[in-house]
């Protein structure tokens, strides 16, 4: 840690090293990664830090209690999402509530990037954060409709499916351009990573993970 | 996207290698890109490393983290889809029917 009189996050500099990668890893990636870690480890709109941080705790470690459907609504979605299905998330929500599920799915989705990337570069996973003191902020947004969705949302679409908590849909958009492309990116047939891959051969990647996890998207 | 990006690069392209990397895809890379994401997710036996190997010799290093970060991103996306419950729009199912039957992902018109 620098010495500055003000003390870094415990994600700083140590952090992502992607130990056992045969390359290197670019530095927006790796700073991507770095905000996941300062997001989950921040007290979000609905839950304090120590609970985000054990909601993925058990999620990697499949260790959820079997009279928690949050907690294995969030280990399901982590491990085998294609077996997350309308009642396991309706479960979730009758416990829970909308605003509860809805970050909770946030924190596993956002970690599975970070974690499923690593394995993929064959490197080593990141150890989980420290949790940050502080309360939830709540700032659940207002006058969203379910529509055939689980959860409400602005419209149907994936890039806004995490609205009801603005902070979770504005960290997650965030990550997305570093991983792959932009929301705004994706509109166009046409993008070049250079050196790297193009749309076409993005898209190629996506499509057979997409078809692993038995997702059209 | 991925027929549409092909189009726009002219790449003659046959998607039933999506669901079968045998077959090649006509996209540049682009088996070596599919048996990546198999050794990956252990859908084939093959080493990781090999897989790895592969991408960086046929399309380089930097390509090599591309791939892993669109893994990473589509396993964060997927699952948000998924547990949010976004379901198929009418008409992306009508216009993806060959796809959707292609791939077998007869599952994803109901939710």
């Amino acid at each position: 840690m620098a010495v500055t009189g003000r003390r870094l996050p415990v994600y700083a500099s140590a952090m992502f090293s992607f130990n056992g990668s045969p390359v290197p890893v670019r530095d927006d990636l790796k700073s991507a990664h770095e905000a996941i870690w300062a997001h989950i480890q921040q007290p979000g709109q609905m839950f304090d830090a120590d609970r985000r941080l054990s909601i993925l705790d058990a999620a990697r470690n499949n260790t959820y209690a079997e009279d928690d459907p949050l907690g294995r609504l969030a280990t399901t979605l982590y491990t085998t999402p294609a077996d997350v299905n309308g009642d396991l998330v309706r479960s979730a929500i009758a416990a829970s509530g909308d605003p509860d599920v809805v970050e909770a799915i946030s924190l596993v989705s956002m970690l599975a990037a970070v974690d499923n990337t690593h394995r993929a570069l064959g490197a080593e996973l990141e150890p989980l954060p420290q949790p940050l003191p502080g309360d939830p902020a709540g700032g659940i947004a207002t006058g969203l409709k379910q529509r055939r969705t689980h959860v409400p949302m602005p419209m149907t679409s994936v890039t806004v499916a995490l609205d009801l908590l603005p902070a979770e849909n504005e960290a997650y958009a965030a990550t997305c351009g570093p991983h792959y492309m932009t929301f705004t990116e994706m509109g166009t047939p046409v993008f070049e990573r250079s050196p790297g891959l193009n749309r076409a051969q993005l898209e190629t990647v996506a499509s057979r993970t997409s078809l692993f996890q038995k997702c059209f998207y | 996207m991925l027929r549409e990006s092909a189009l726009a690069y002219s790449y003659d392209i046959d998607l039933a290698a999506i669901a079968d990397p045998t077959i090649p895809l006509g996209v540049p890379g682009g088996n070596a890109l599919l048996e990546f994401v198999d050794a990956i997710t252990g859908v084939s036996n093959e080493d990781l490393s090999s897989a790895q190997l592969r991408v960086i010799e046929e399309l380089g290093p930097e390509a090599l983290v591309d791939a892993a970060a669109v893994f990473g991103n589509f396993a964060m996306m997927n699952r948000i889809a998924e547990g949010t419950g976004i379901p198929l729009a009418p008409q992306m199912e009508a216009r993806e029917e060959d796809l959707i039957a292609m791939l077998g992902l007869d599952r994803l018109k109901k939710h």
